[in-house]
């Protein structure tokens, strides 16, 4: 074990001497460990919301929080995978779109046999009337894309502070 | 009331369809069904039940209390139904699905990081039960399947040797 | 218990509409006083603040009213919850017909759901995305889970009495037909693993001569477990599983009929061409057969059909010389089998047993 380790060394030492490009391949300093995707900064003036989805860092799924889409695309031996995933991202982004600035919590997607039940918090901002029409109009537009049956399920807040779970 | 006020607006869509479907198929239908003579009305024998030794219901899904409430449900209705509910079990540990990535984008290959999608399992073995009784009691827990939860039913029908499998006579 | 708890998380909201009601109303009316009288303790001072608006205009400088009252006016449009209004003794299975995310208006339950530092109250039923995102059994409570198999229960059909052991299945019915079913959530209800149909029938069950059934079990080759005595058939090439079922069925019942039919070059088969040791077709036979006889003072001008056809038990030890001599040629020569072969040839010819040497 030993015996090789310092051969490949030594090979590497030849090779260093016979090339400067393989000379900078050794990279010594240790590695930033920092995953920053789905987390938040504490502000200096401690005074950003944050949702209960957006407190719990991405690895307590499954443990404080759990999943945005409910399918069985993701299970094992599960079928159309990609799509699945695609059509979410595109609902996500046509919800958060159209409802804009409505949008309170994240857009939670529920797909059971064809059917896909879209539920989301959203603020009381705009008139009753408004909210039907995008209600109907969200619904009917989705349903001719995905060609399913599209169904929104909407709870409704005063304010963005009502879902609120702390400041950093 | 969502779900009915979704069927409504979509049934002009399926109208459209089948008046599609009907305009372009009808010149084929006329033109092939024409000629040749309606089969004549063979006298059909009177359907037996199929008989079901055993049915195995495997769940399978992303978070094991909901597959539990749904194995309650099932074991409920199938008492109900009085349908015999011989096992029903869950696997120790969840099948994992794991992808190991390099942590950062592209450089410090020594340090990495798992991400794993686990697939509960739950188990529901069934017995003896005929035909109409199964495909009632399927529907209605398929019907009332949760999100993010799979089945799979496996039947094992059991069946009478066919006549023409005997000894040739010569 | 049930109805504290609920108290208590409705208590905010009840305080805002009871100042509006008070605002709105001329005290006096019952249904103002009963709450007055429930909220004594808590919310005297609010209402006193409340009644002071009503009897006089007091002077805003600042405006600060006008927002106030905007505020107000808004949140008054909004319904009351479902859930306040709700009899005790109502049918839950009316309320919450149907699979739907959660919501906290039309659900009378005090819940709670998400992780807190220890020492606080995790967050209420409203605006709780996490409720809304684990799937629900609202509709899927006892009691309506119950009636519904009631008015299920006439389209299901008891199974026969006469069927009511393993064996009377086994006897009547022998043939086993697998199947799968599959549900899951996507667009198409086609899965393409549910066309495999799978045939299991015990071998024992099929009429088959020895011939016969050799040459079976030469045609299904590993599709045979000697262990369970069952012949399974498996067929997955077809799109459709109605095709696969069809096709299965023809596949036992060519194999069947196949292992009936008597080629021509099947008779040419002779004695080297034996895969195992057949007592009854070896010299070994003949031997036994004429020693025995001539030892007898017999005739032993037997041909060889006749030969064959001698009954090995008419000889004494006869059986036993007959099953250690097959052993030794079909498992092959070991300790256990010369012994055997041994001790089987000194009975048949009357020698005395073999010491054993120490």
């Amino acid at each position: 074990m030993n015996t090789s380790i310092i051969k490949i060394a030594q090979a590497s030492n030849a090779l260093s001497q016979f090339s400067p490009v393989f000379a900078s391949q050794f990279h010594t300093s240790s590695a930033l460990c920092r995953v920053v995707s789905g987390k938040y900064r504490i502000t200096k003036k401690r005074d950003r919301p944050l949702t209960y989805e957006m407190a719990n860092p991405p690895h307590y799924i499954a443990h404080r929080k759990s999943w945005n889409s409910w399918n069985t695309s993701s299970l094992k031996d599960g079928l159309r995978k990609s799509e699945t995933a695609v059509e979410d991202e595109f609902i996500r982004r046509f919800i958060n779109g159209t409802w804009h600035g409505l949008v309170c919590s994240e857009v939670i997607i529920k797909r059971q046999f064809n059917h896909i039940r879209i539920a989301a918090i959203m603020r009381r901002a705009v008139s009753p009337t408004k909210m039907y029409f995008l209600l109907g109009y969200t619904e009917e537009l989705l349903s001719t894309w995905i060609q399913c049956p599209v169904t929104l399920e909407l709870q409704t807040v005063d304010s963005y502070e009502d879902v609120v779970f702390k400041y950093i | 009331m969502n779900a009915i006020r979704g069927l409504w607006r979509s049934a002009p869509l399926v109208r459209n369809v089948i008046l599609n479907k009907s305009t372009l198929t009808r010149p084929f239908a006329t033109a092939t069904i024409t000629p040749i003579k309606p089969i004549e009305d063979v006298p059909s024998a009177i359907e037996l039940d199929k008989l079901y030794k055993r049915v195995e219901l495997e769940m399978r899904g992303i978070d094991p209390a909901v597959l539990l409430s749904y194995s309650w449900f099932c074991i409920a209705a199938a008492s109900h139904l009085g349908i015999e509910v011989t096992k029903s079990w869950a696997l120790r540990k969840a099948e994992k699905e794991r992808h190991t990535l390099l942590r950062c984008v592209h450089i410090y290959k020594k340090h990495r990081v798992q991400y794993e999608i686990r697939t509960y399992f739950r188990f529901i073995h069934l017995q003896r039960l005929t035909g109409s009784t199964c495909d009632t009691f399927l529907e209605y827990i398929e019907r009332n399947l949760p999100e993010g939860c799979a089945l799979k039913v496996t039947k094992v029908e059991c069946q009478k040797i066919p006549d023409h499998i005997t000894p040739p006579q010569e | 218990m049930y109805l504290i708890f609920c108290h208590k998380s409705v208590i905010l909201n009840k305080l805002i509409k009871m100042s509006l009601f008070i605002r709105n109303y001329k005290p006096g009316v019952a249904y103002n006083a009963q709450i007055l009288w429930r909220f004594n303790s808590t919310t005297a001072e609010t209402v006193k603040q409340g009644e002071d608006e009503e009897e006089f205009r007091v002077l805003d400088i600042l405006h600060k009213k006008g927002k106030l009252q905007k505020r107000v006016n808004r949140r008054a449009d909004i319904q009351p919850d479902r859930s306040e209004k709700m009899p005790t003794d109502q049918n839950w299975g009316n309320v919450w017909p149907g699979p739907r995310s959660f919501h906290p208006s039309s659900v009378p339950l005090p819940i709670r759901q998400g992780y807190v530092p220890k020492g606080q109250a995790p967050p209420g039923k409203k605006a709780n995305a996490e409720l809304m995102k684990i799937p629900n059994f609202l509709h899927l409570t006892p009691p309506v889970v119950k009636s519904q198999c009631e008015a299920l229960k006439k389209f299901c059909t008891s199974w026969p009495k006469l069927l009511n052991s393993e064996e009377a299945i086994e006897k009547n019915y022998p043939m086993e037909i697998i199947s799968s079913d599959y549900c899951h959530a996507s667009p198409t209800i086609r899965n393409p693993l549910a066309r495999i149909v799978t045939l299991r029938v015990k071998l024992s069950n099929l009429k088959l001569d020895s011939r016969a059934r050799d040459k079976f079990l030469r045609l299904v080759g590993d599709k045979y477990d000697e262990k369970t005595d069952l012949v399974t058939l498996t067929a997955d090439r077809c799109p459709v599983r109605k095709q696969n079922m069809d096709y299965v069925n023809y596949l036992l019942t060519a194999c069947y009929h196949e292992s009936w039919t008597v080629e021509d070059w099947e008779t040419d088969k002779c004695l080297e061409d034996m895969e195992y040791y057949d007592f009854d077709l070896n010299p070994s036979k003949k031997n036994l057969v004429n020693w025995y006889l001539m030892s007898n003072n017999e005739d032993n001008n037997l041909n060889d059909e006749q030969v064959k056809n001698f009954d090995v038990s008419k000889i004494p030890n006869g059986v036993e010389y007959k099953s250690a001599v097959s052993e030794l040629f079909n498992e092959g020569e070991s300790d256990l089998a010369l012994n055997k072969y041994d001790t089987s040839v000194r009975k048949l010819l009357g020698l005395p047993e073999k010491k054993i040497a120490n």
